[in-house]
């Protein structure tokens, strides 16, 4: 099957895993089964159902669920690690499934590598012969895959460790191989599961850094599989919420935290720190007020005094943005000449731009009244931040009783 | 479906077991009354129902022998298969005799310490100067000839098979029974089959000892590939690793220690069989064992024996250590002692000699890596001649790395120049000591003092008349005579049914009807009543002395050598001085198997209390429990899958010791499978052998389930 049309570079639709004797039957039954039902009447466990997500080049796309939500199987079911029961899933427009052994190796070889929860390095082998197995069951001669295995240790940090085995190497640094290993290939795919849940807590946010440090330089695609909601939060451009093997809900952090589709969703963003998840562009509003430079001053005056406001954002014809009008430079205008409003403009105003974080807009809305003016690359301006936003987003919405949905968090 | 088992309650099975005890006890002493009521006579298995399987055998057998020069099977197959073997033996054993003993000494020296450091190669020198002392180094040349080339043969078939059943679960559900009936089967069922298809010289012993060796090799080397993790199979999957490079790169040398493992005990078990191969021509150490068994010449046979125990344990601790180089090259650090104990390192002169000897062995590693490196720059300097410069240096690296080898063959190419020139000739005569003497005076005194101790009934005659008149003859009476052959198979049934569920109940019906219809049914009888007597008498032993090395280290060491005696020498040499001790009959075979099955008993019983949680043991002394109380209450509760798994090894050794039993006076199915063998009855042996399995199979498989039946319940 071909894909449809997407620029994704990766593409699962209505992916489907289920265990047991006759998993195709399974298949037939209602998809609106759940997972208990299924497996109290057929003996099948479901892992993955119906699941259908694109990641695009250069995203990290996380994939977040407890222990049991199927995870693990479904970025398994990529690189066909697990065969995947029904679906299909397309890298870079090319049918995983309908792929050889052979084509499947190469596609594995070259263009994905994974980093696994217990690092699963080869312990038999020196960190030098683990980083380079990918190129040498490529085939790559001795000099030059110790080479290149040499620069990626550097680049995570392990440069004087080659000749070490994995046994006498921490858990983190463990994961460092781990990510070498995976970074040594250069692939333009790079599936993480699990890689920091078996580490503790300090390495962990420390590895974590790093990632998105390296990510900065190389722009891989990443599908990183967590059970933990904040590192979902912290790395992905892009979450997708998994629960009985079925995708819950998928957006950005922000999206998923101000909005999350279930209570069961609803669950996990309590303990999310929303100020450092939640931005400008999630909590602007339209600026009330809008207005030109050749505008009248006395009509902008009017319209801010209708709407209570106590400033204008000022915008010329092509809509590129020139400052803020504050009411009382109306009221009591210094040097205003009659005929233009520029001169009247707080051009060095605080601005602030779409992805800046609710943390520092509490800051900046601290000192002062006037709303922000969310400027974009464009430099236009795309809306307005003022005080009461800022407290509005930052209140926890109430919180649903009686789910049944409760996750448990351990 | 419902599982009966787990829903019912504790109460229920109790229940259970008392009907079944009901029933036992109706079936044991009301049923015979009756039967004796009935005009019928039931007591022996009907000759009418006999197969006479012995005919078509022999018959069989006729045809081998007359079409063994004709016969295609022979012609294209046994015979070129047999000729090969006959050849490798021949090399293997010119190669060792050929070689002058000094030169043997110094290989052994060399692969001990290559192997295990000093203290192996030491062994294997002192255990060689033994073999040639007591007269006996031809014979144990010859014999470890055959070995290796049974060895060989052995892991050449067992590696590849274990790689393809870890592999394939189908091959290695197919090949799991197949092990099971090869490891159960005594020896000499297949004795006779191999002596008619590999009739050439000492073939036929290498063939049987191949089949004897062959499980572990394929067991382990399929476990060990199992038992790497599947994290890490995967991550080599993920990188685009095709099967066989997982295979090579990560699968076999993960499962190495394991492999290497099945190499040792594979090496074990063909020294284990060496003197029953030698019934059927092996010749060498065996044939003298054997030899002074027949003579009853104790003193001669215990050499050979220690012959074997020597070799076996050289050989065990060569490859045990090849099998832990890799571990052990990491943690060798400098000021290790490499001869005595590191706990002597508190005493001076232990630490000046141990200093003494690790110079000796940094100058000989220095000295090897200057020869090396010297036969590297010459070979290089040949090589860049042809401008092959990256050979050259991958060459110097090479020989750097193995520059330990590259001594070894200098060292040994030197010795080998010197006995050429100065002929060493034989192991000297003068080396040789005689140990014959004493210890054939030694058992003579204790057979005429130990028999009868004065006028008391004290000592090995009143104990063996104890054996025959209170245990072997009312048992045997008991279930040949008393009870009618149904009630037997009915009982037995019975407990098999209690021990080990429906399905083997059924199945051990099936097997004592077949040994009835076998026409084997009075000699098994017999046999079964010998082999309950042996493994009760084992567990009586072995159980108390198990908990006693359970609770304290020091009888623990004190009967580590004992069991480690016990378990590799030969049980035909301590045959000897039983039957001088205890009379031809059938009591010198069951204490023979009382002390072949010994060794497990006490170890298994031993390794399962220790093993018992310590925190289990903890909260019990926690709330006071004296160490009685722990012991009854937690320890051996705990411990007995363990202890039970010690039983099932007990009853299996007995019965192997079946045969060997037969042959000095027990009777039985033993006597038959021997006297087939002697009198070339092939039809005979083969209806006894299989007798001899199907008993070891029903009790194996009882054991076994009622073992794993109560580890679910403490999980």
């Amino acid at each position: 099957m071909t894909q449809p049309k997407s620029d994704a570079q990766i593409l699962c639709k209505n992916v489907w895993k289920v265990f047991g004797p006759r998993p195709e039957q399974v298949r037939q039954l209602d998809a609106g089964l759940t997972k208990d039902e299924i497996l109290a009447q057929t003996g099948h466990v479901v892992a993955v159902k119906d699941v259908s997500f694109e990641v695009q080049k250069g995203e990290i796309f996380v994939v977040m669920g407890l222990s049991g939500s199927g995870k693990s199987t479904l970025v398994r079911c990529i690189s066909r690690l697990i065969e995947p029961t029904d679906g299909h899933v397309w890298v870079d427009g090319d049918d995983i499934l309908a792929m050889s052994r052979k084509q499947l190796r190469a596609l594995r070889r070259h263009k994905m590598s994974m980093v696994f929860q217990h690092f699963g390095l080869f312990p038999h082998r020196k960190i030098i012969d683990n980083v380079a197995y990918g190129l040498e069951v490529q085939g790559i001669k001795k000099a030059e895959r110790h080479a290149r295995a040499r620069e990626v240790l550097e680049l995570v940090g392990l440069a004087g460790w080659e000749n070490h085995y994995p046994g006498e190497l921490s858990g983190g640094m463990q994961q460092r191989v781990g990510i070498a290993r995976a970074l040594a290939v250069d692939p333009e795919i790079m599936l993480f599961d699990e890689p920091f849940s078996a580490l503790d807590p300090l390495i962990r946010r420390e590895m974590q850094d790093e990632l998105l440090a390296l990510q900065k330089m190389m722009h891989k695609t990443i599908i990183f599989i967590t059970h933990d909601f904040l590192e979902a939060v912290k790395l992905g451009d892009r979450i997708a919420i998994m629960k009985d093997g079925q995708v819950v809900q998928i957006g950005t952090p922000a999206q998923v935290v101000m909005n999350p589709a279930t209570d069961y969703v609803r669950e996990f963003t309590k303990d999310v720190p929303r100020s450092r998840v939640i931005t400008a562009q999630n909590v602007m509003q339209p600026p009330p007020v809008v207005a030109s430079p050749t505008d009248a001053a006395e009509a902008v005056a009017q319209k801010l005094a209708r709407f209570e406001c106590v400033a204008a954002c000022v915008q010329d014809e092509q809509g590129h943005f020139l400052g803020l009008l504050p009411r009382e430079h109306l009221a009591d205008p210094p040097q205003y000449n009659g005929d233009d409003l520029q001169s009247l403009l707080v051009d060095d105003c605080p601005t602030i731009t779409p992805d800046t974080l609710l943390v520092e807009l509490i800051r900046l809305t601290m000192n002062s009244d006037a709303p922000l003016p969310v400027i974009n690359k464009q430099n236009r301006l795309a809306g307005v931040v003022d005080r009461s936003m800022v407290m509005a987003a930052l209140a926890t919405p109430a919180e649903a009783a009686d789910s049944e949905e409760k996750p448990t968090l351990q | 479906m419902i599982n009966w088992q787990s829903l019912s309650s504790r109460a229920a099975v109790n229940k259970r077991d008392i009907l079944a005890l009901a029933a036992l006890f109706v079936i044991i002493f009301l049923l015979p009354l009756l039967f004796a009521q009935l005009p019928l006579n039931v007591s022996h298995f009907p000759e009418a129902l006999n197969l006479h399987l012995r005919q078509p055998i022999d018959q069989f057998q006729d045809w081998v022998v007359g079409h063994r020069a004709t016969s295609p099977a022979f012609v294209y197959f046994f015979d070129p298969v047999s000729d090969a073997i006959d050849w490798g033996i021949r090399r293997a054993e010119d190669f060792l005799l050929g070689t002058p003993w000094p030169v043997i000494l110094l290989a052994a020296f060399l692969l001990g310490q290559w192997a295990g450091g000093l203290r192996v190669a030491l062994l294997s020198v002192a255990g060689l100067v033994f073999m040639g002392g007591v007269g006996l180094w031809t014979e144990s040349l010859q014999t470890l000839a055959l070995m290796l080339v049974a060895v060989l043969i052995s892991l050449a078939i067992g590696i590849p098979l274990g790689i393809l059943a870890a592999r394939y679960d189908r091959l290695d559900s197919l090949l799991r029974p197949v092990l099971d009936a090869m490891q159960t089967m005594p020896a000499f069922v297949y004795l006779i089959p191999v002596l008619l298809f590999f009739g050439i010289a000492r073939v036929p012993s290498v063939v049987a000892t191949v089949i004897y060796a062959l499980p572990p090799a394929i067991r382990l080397t399929n476990l060990g590939i199992r038992q790497v993790p599947g994290a890490t199979v995967e991550a080599a999957r993920s990188f685009g690793s095709t099967p066989r490079q997982t295979l090579v790169k990560v699968q076999l040398p993960l499962a190495r220690p394991t492999i290497m493992a099945g190499v040792n005990q594979t090496i074990m078990m063909a020294l284990g069989i060496v003197v029953i191969a030698a019934l059927i021509g092996a010749g060498g150490l065996g044939r003298e064992v054997l030899i002074s068994l027949q003579r009853l010449r104790v003193g001669q046979g215990l050499m050979a024996g220690l012959a074997i125990v020597f070799m076996a344990i050289i050989l065990d601790r060569i490859s045990q250590g090849f099998a832990r180089q890799e571990l052990a090259s990491t943690n060798r650090g400098a000021g290790r002692f490499v001869l005595l104990p590191q706990s002597w390192a508190k005493f001076g002169p232990a630490r000046a000699l141990e200093g003494l000897l690790q110079a000796g062995l940094r100058q000989a590693a220095a000295f090897a890596r200057l020869l090396a490196d010297g036969l590297a720059s010459v070979a290089g300097a040949g090589l860049r001649l042809f401008g092959l410069n990256d050979a050259a240096a991958a060459l110097a690296s090479q020989f750097r790395r193995h520059s330990f080898f590259i001594g070894a063959v200098f060292l040994l190419a030197v010795a080998l120049a010197v006995t050429a020139v100065f002929p060493a000739g034989d192991f000297p005569q003068a080396w040789q000591f005689d140990l014959t003497r004493p210890v054939d005076n030694a058992v003579s005194w204790m057979r005429d003092n130990l028999y009868q101790i004065g006028d008391l009934p004290l000592g090995t005659g009143p104990l063996s008349d104890f054996l025959v008149i209170y245990g072997l003859n009312p048992l045997r009476n008991f279930l040949q005579n008393w009870l009618p052959w149904p009630l037997v198979i009915l009982g037995v049934t019975l407990l098999v049914y209690l021990a080990a569920g429906g399905r083997l109940a059924i199945f051990s019906a099936a097997g004592l009807f077949v040994i009835g219809l076998l026409g084997m049914w009075d000699m098994a009888m017999d046999t079964l009543s010998q082999v309950i007597v042996a493994v009760a008498v084992t567990a009586l032993i072995a159980l108390p002395l198990g908990v006693l090395s359970a609770r304290s280290d020091a009888v623990e060491l004190t009967l580590r050598p004992v069991l480690d005696l016990l378990q590799t020498i030969p049980p035909f040499v301590y045959l000897v001085p039983v039957i001088m001790l205890f009379n031809i009959g059938r009591v010198p075979g069951i204490i023979a198997s009382v002390l072949y099955a010994l060794p497990p008993g006490i170890r298994l019983t031993n390794l399962g209390i220790r093993q018992v949680s310590h925190s289990a043991v903890e909260a019990s002394q926690a709330f006071g429990a004296t160490g009685r109380q722990t012991l009854f209450k937690v320890q051996l509760p705990l411990a007995l899958p363990s202890i039970m798994m010690g039983v099932n090894q007990i009853v299996m050794m007995v019965l192997a010791m079946v045969i060997i039993s037969g042959l000095v006076g027990g009777g039985g199915l033993g006597l038959e499978a021997v006297t087939g063998l002697a009198k070339n009855q092939t039809g005979r042996g083969i209806e006894a052998g299989l007798a001899i399995v199907i008993l070891a199979m029903i009790m194996d498989r009882a054991t076994q389930a009622w073992v794993k039946r109560r580890q679910k319940y403490l999980k």
